[in-house]
């Protein structure tokens, strides 16, 4: 399937074309790493995006693809994770989110503008499994290195001997 | 339905008489055929209400049977005492009627008008708490027209009140927020401005939101009344009306913290526990209060480890329901100074923190190194009565009987209780018609038991003398001298106000704690025992004759026999054991004792010590106090202890097991049969153990009086102990209110 | 059209808020709470006047001995009197020491009364009625009169601390409304006079005020020349034989 609609591309563009825009995408990057595994999905990916609209591209770079025609509807929306080796799901920041799941017709770029400037917080992905030093602990946490002090008494200081 | 419903109404005295079985089936409602609704529509007149109870267990107390009348609530009856009001009726028939202005400890004002009810034959409804309840009064508490009044009444209320309930602290235990769910609309009509009011300085313990009050006048009644500062006042009229002190004017009563529970809305609350918590959030524990000897019921409110406020409890036998700024605000102190490791000082004289092994250790060797004779222990002002038990049997095992508490002087004699405990009782006093107070301040020293003395005073018309160095009262006194030449005229008859204390049926003479720390105290209480004897104080049904203690351990620590061998044993001592007690003199001591200092704070106590090992606070441990009148209450831990600090008794049977000398106990309930050989008053809970024997059967006393007058007790009524020592809101009082 | 309608919300709003942010009318002189100045602070020494000392006496004669408080509000008029129409708070706790109460009970009642003014007024305070019968003859226009003559805003006292204008409520003479009282603090407690001044016009009010400034004396009552007391215009037009006794009770009977 995957060759065939490779055959497709090469076909209707070129080979030139073909192999710059994988290029760039990163695909000698992902040949360097020597994971085949995901130079077939970068690839498929490629081939997947064709004849589809780029909506929107966020600010780490992840690219929203839709493709009305010839697509089942509900898989119609994609997205193209800028990082192409360790990619996950929480990479999405919340403004993209429920135009990828069709929560919302609003791309990301609509919903930003409703973005209060003064207090709404950064996205940032998940980092689980990534090391303890990635991982946000709240203030309380025994892992965190800046915990809050919780003792509710003040020790008395034996400073003043005489 | 209503058709259904007027027709099953009129068929009713046919189906009465049982001949309803063909009427029925004209009715064509299909739900009146069911069994229930049939059911229904035959219910009796009467509404089938539980059984009813009064409201928070009201009592009824009847001067005289014969004068009892009987009223309606709600179709039943009630037999009440005359002259009660027509709310304290509906309370006692557990109909709980809405209020704000209404406070059953204060006079009525009747202006907030929630209290409405229906009274039968009368054209409007009557404020229930302003109206006297007649015989065969019919009282409807639940009727439409008592339901509107209610909600036109909180409409009218909820007009100028703010809608800040999320961020006002007494948001959750608000009476406006119940009533107003419970009693109000769920919408108002008004649409103009709300007023707004400049807010008050009252001082650092009470912080006032002006825009929230509701003129219910309870903090004016209070001040008036009860705490006795007149500088509270409902200034302006109308809508301008606001509660204020006109001049700007702190409030300088030791009572002040009680007009933030007696405000139905958030205008007053606590300005420490501003913003610090939630009364949701907050856990209750039951206890008592030890920063005086009158053990107050309090209720520690604690998050977590975190003790966040003490409010009163209810004991009509002590307390009421206020409490002193001293006891409600004290509790920072238990946070800050706190001792929580053992420490051990070195040879440079610094504190290193130290095992409980090492320094229980360390403590035994010295103590077995010691002779019997120089061997003291102290106990603080606010030692429990186990620990103090510990304390006697584990120096009793070292062999020196040098054991007693501080505050009861060098000799203290715990020969005849009622030479130590107030025979007359706290709620006693209220029947006094006289009052003579010896060497005693009770407004700093006992604000509870002055409180009790000014109700009298206001009740009765109550006479009071003063006998001591010239201090302020909140009520009409006289002074009539300052020391015991004084009283050697009142014995010997000579003093005018003599006829004033044979005259009273009910004379109380009150001798203050402080003269036991006088040389002359026996020829003292010898000559108040003369009074007393001369004016008939002393009656087979009534004991007039006080001793108002300064501190929560003094009772149980005579109780238990904890009296020094000898008077001058401190100068010899090498080894001294401080369980707690910081405000012993010292400075006699010889320079190569060894002090232990055990306790909570680290106070006055601890520059002196050696070794310190760290106890718990009275919020911490569950332990046993006797209050002035005697009266066995005990504490319960409201929040874990701090650091490595363990309870009193249990430091000394670990260091009795370490030395060698093993306690025969060691659980608390252990520690209590031991009591219970030495005293077993200490055991009922609760309960107050009346002296036995009176001041008749004491040895003739041949000592005279020295002419020094009396000195005051307490210096500053903020600061008494460690724990009030240690705290800033406390040092912030005594800076502010107390300045002259 | 909804969005005219919402915009036309939005602008009442704005109007209701732009309003001055005291909600209610205050007819009294002063806040009810005391701000120290140097006029008025508890520390000035202020005590009754020797003739005043006997009227004190003489006003708590009039209650029984244990009830002396009751004498607070004629005390209170006294000492404004005495003190030139207004009650600093020297004075009202000079009052609180002759009754023998705290003084915050008397700091209630002045608080209380519109009458006892506790700020600064003029020698002659002239207190205009704006309660509904005057206000519908005019007694707008006339405050305004007033205030423009003398050049002052309500409750100020003009340079010369002669005036100030105050409102008051209803003084109970609604038939020859509108009308204004002058309280006349220029000769102490012994020429106090509080007289009222009625029918007015805003031209007779100017006339008024500068027969005041000038000192001369004038007639308190109607200023209508064309009336008597408050007898209508020209005479009466009713009632003018004796009055009947009425038809139904024999009086001579009982």
């Amino acid at each position: 399937m995957a060759m065939k609609s490779a055959l497709k591309a090469i076909r209707e563009r070129g080979l030139g074309t073909f192999f710059r825009e994988l290029k760039e995408e990163g695909f000698l990057r992902a040949l360097l790493d020597g994971n085949l595994m995901s130079l077939s999905l970068l690839l498929q990916t490629k081939l997947h995006n064709r004849g589809a609209t780029l909506v929107g591209v966020d600010k780490f770079g992840n690219k929203y693809y839709e493709k009305l025609e010839g697509t089942q509807f509900g898989r119609h929306r994609w997205v193209e994770y800028a990082e192409k080796s360790r990619y996950n799901a929480s990479q999405v920041p919340a403004e993209w989110h429920g135009w990828l799941h069709f929560i919302t017709d609003h791309t990301g770029d609509e919903l930003l503008m409703l973005k209060p400037k003064r207090y709404g917080v950064e996205h940032k992905e998940n980092l689980s499994g990534e090391g303890e030093e990635y991982i946000y602990h709240s203030k309380g946490h025994a892992l965190n290195p800046w915990q809050r002090d919780w003792s509710r008494y003040q020790p008395w200081q034996p400073t003043k001997t005489e | 339905m209503g058709l259904g419903l007027l027709a099953s109404r009129a068929m009713r005295p046919l189906r009465n008489s049982h001949s309803s079985v063909f009427l029925r089936t004209i009715v064509s409602k299909p739900e009146l055929q069911s069994a229930e609704s049939s059911a229904a529509a035959q219910a009796p007149p009467e509404p089938d209400l539980p059984p009813r109870t009064p409201v928070g267990g009201a009592r009824i107390h009847f001067p005289n049977p014969e004068d009892a009348i009987e009223v309606f609530v709600d179709g039943y009856p009630v037999k009440i005492p005359k002259g009660m009001t027509v709310l304290q009726a509906c309370e006692v028939a557990g109909v709980d009627i809405p209020r704000f202005c209404y406070h059953s400890r204060l006079s009525i004002a009747g202006n907030c008008r929630m209290c409405l009810v229906e009274v039968e034959k009368s054209p409007k409804p009557v404020a229930s708490c302003a109206m006297p309840a007649l015989p065969g009064m019919k009282i409807k508490t639940d009727t439409p027209v008592a339901k509107k009044a209610r909600e036109g009444v909180m409409e009218f209320l909820l007009m100028n009140h703010p809608l800040d309930c999320p961020i006002c602290d007494q948001g959750g235990e608000c009476d406006l927020q119940d009533q107003s769910m419970a009693f109000g609309s769920d919408r108002g009509r008004f649409t103009e401005m709300k007023r707004s009011v400049v807010d008050k300085n009252l001082g650092p313990l009470v912080k006032t939101v002006m825009t929230r009050c509701i003129q219910c006048t309870r903090c004016v009644r209070f001040a008036t009344e009860v705490a006795g500062v007149q500088d509270l006042g409902m200034l302006g009229r109308g809508s301008g009306e606001e509660i204020g002190t006109y001049v700007e004017k702190l409030m300088t009563s030791e009572l002040s913290g009680n007009v933030i529970d007696i405000c139905p809305v958030g205008a007053l609350t606590s300005k420490p526990f501003a913003f610090k918590a939630r009364n949701w959030e907050l856990k209750g524990t039951e206890t008592i209060d030890v920063t005086d000897a009158v053990g107050s019921n309090i209720r520690i409110d604690s998050r977590g480890p975190e003790v966040m406020r003490i409010v009163p409890r209810l004991n009509e036998d002590i307390n009421e329901e206020w409490i002193s700024d001293k006891t409600r605000f004290c509790y920072d102190g238990l946070k800050r100074q706190r001792l929580n490791d053992p420490m051990i000082r070195d040879a440079d004289g610094r504190f290193k923190a130290v095992t409980w092994r090492d320094a229980l250790a360390v403590v035994a060797e010295v103590a077995l190194q010691a002779k019997p004779e120089e061997i003291v222990g102290i106990a603080g002002r606010l030692s429990d009565a186990e620990s103090m038990m510990a304390l006697k049997d584990l120096l009793n095992r070292m062999g020196s009987n040098n054991v007693w508490c501080e505050g009861t002087g060098t000799q203290p004699s715990a020969d005849l209780r009622s030479g130590y405990i107030m025979n007359t009782t706290i709620s006693g006093l209220e029947k006094a018609d006289v009052f003579l107070l010896i060497g005693t301040q009770p407004r700093v020293e006992a604000a509870m038991v002055n409180a009790r003395i000014r109700k009298t005073v206001r009740a009765n018309n109550a006479k009071v003398a003063y006998i001591g160095p010239a201090t302020d009262f909140n009520y009409d006194h006289q002074h009539l001298g300052t020391g015991p030449e004084t009283l050697t005229e009142l014995a010997e008859g000579r003093h005018p106000f003599c006829s004033a204390i044979s005259n009273a049926k009910n004379p109380v003479i009150i001798v203050g704690a402080g003269l036991f720390e006088r040389e002359d105290k026996d020829a003292i209480f010898a000559t108040v025992e003369a009074i007393a004897k001369k004016h008939n104080v002393i009656r087979p049904d009534w004991n007039g004759l006080n001793v108002l203690l300064l501190n929560a351990a003094q009772a149980a620590a005579l109780d238990l026999g904890l009296v020094p061998e000898s008077t001058n044993s401190i100068e010899s001592a090498k080894f001294v054991y401080l369980m707690g007690a910081d405000d012993v003199n010292l400075d006699k001591l010889p320079n190569d004792a060894f002090v232990v200092y055990q306790g909570h704070h680290g106070d006055r106590g601890v520059y002196r010590a050696n070794i310190i090992l760290p106890a718990s606070a009275f919020s911490e441990k569950e332990g046993t106090y006797v209050n002035t009148e005697g009266c066995t209450q005990q504490t319960l831990p409201a929040v874990p202890t701090v650091g490595d600090a363990r309870d009193d008794w249990k430091i000394i049977r670990a260091l009795s097991e370490v030395a060698g000398l093993t306690l025969p106990y060691d659980s608390v309930g252990g520690i209590r049969t031991r009591i219970r050989t030495v005293a077993p008053n200490l055991l009922n809970v609760d309960e107050r153990e009346p002296a036995t024997f009176g001041p008749s059967v004491k040895p003739e006393v041949t000592g005279k009086m020295d002419t020094t007058p009396f000195k005051s007790a307490v210096e500053n009524f903020y600061m008494t102990d460690s724990i009030t020592r240690a705290s800033k809101i406390m040092a912030q009082c005594s800076a502010m209110l107390l300045k002259k | 059209m909804l969005a005219r309608l919402a915009a036309k919300r939005l602008l009442e709003i704005r109007q209701v808020f732009r309003q001055s942010p005291q909600a209610s009318r205050s007819f009294s002189t002063a806040l009810n709470y005391h701000i120290d100045s140097p006029d008025n602070n508890p520390d000035l020494p202020w005590e009754f006047s020797e003739g005043n000392k006997a009227k004190v006496k003489e006003i708590l004669s009039h209650y029984p001995s244990n009830y002396k408080q009751s004498a607070v509000i004629p005390l209170l008029d006294l000492a404004q009197q005495q003190h030139g129409g207004w009650l600093p708070v020297s004075a009202m706790n000079a009052v609180a020491k002759v009754i023998d109460v705290a003084p915050i009970r008397v700091y209630e009642v002045s608080t209380f009364y519109s009458m006892f003014n506790r700020s600064k007024v003029g020698k002659y305070h002239l207190l205009v009625c704006g309660t509904t019968p005057c206000m519908i003859r005019g007694s707008r226009e006339i405050e305004d009169a007033l205030l423009k003559h003398l050049g002052v805003k309500r409750n100020e006292v003009t340079k010369d601390g002669l005036f100030s204008v105050g409102e008051m409520e209803c003084m109970g003479c609604c038939v020859n409304a509108p009308m204004i009282t002058v309280a006349d603090y220029s000769n102490g407690s012994e020429g106090y006079t509080y007289n009222y001044y009625e029918d007015v016009t805003p031209k007779r009010v100017v006339e008024i005020v500068e027969m005041l400034r000038r000192g001369e004396k004038l007639p308190p009552g109607t200023q209508n020349p064309h009336r008597i007391k408050c007898g209508p215009e020209g005479g009466n037009t009713t009632l003018l034989s004796e009055p009947k006794p009425p038809s139904c009770r024999d009086l001579d009977a009982c």
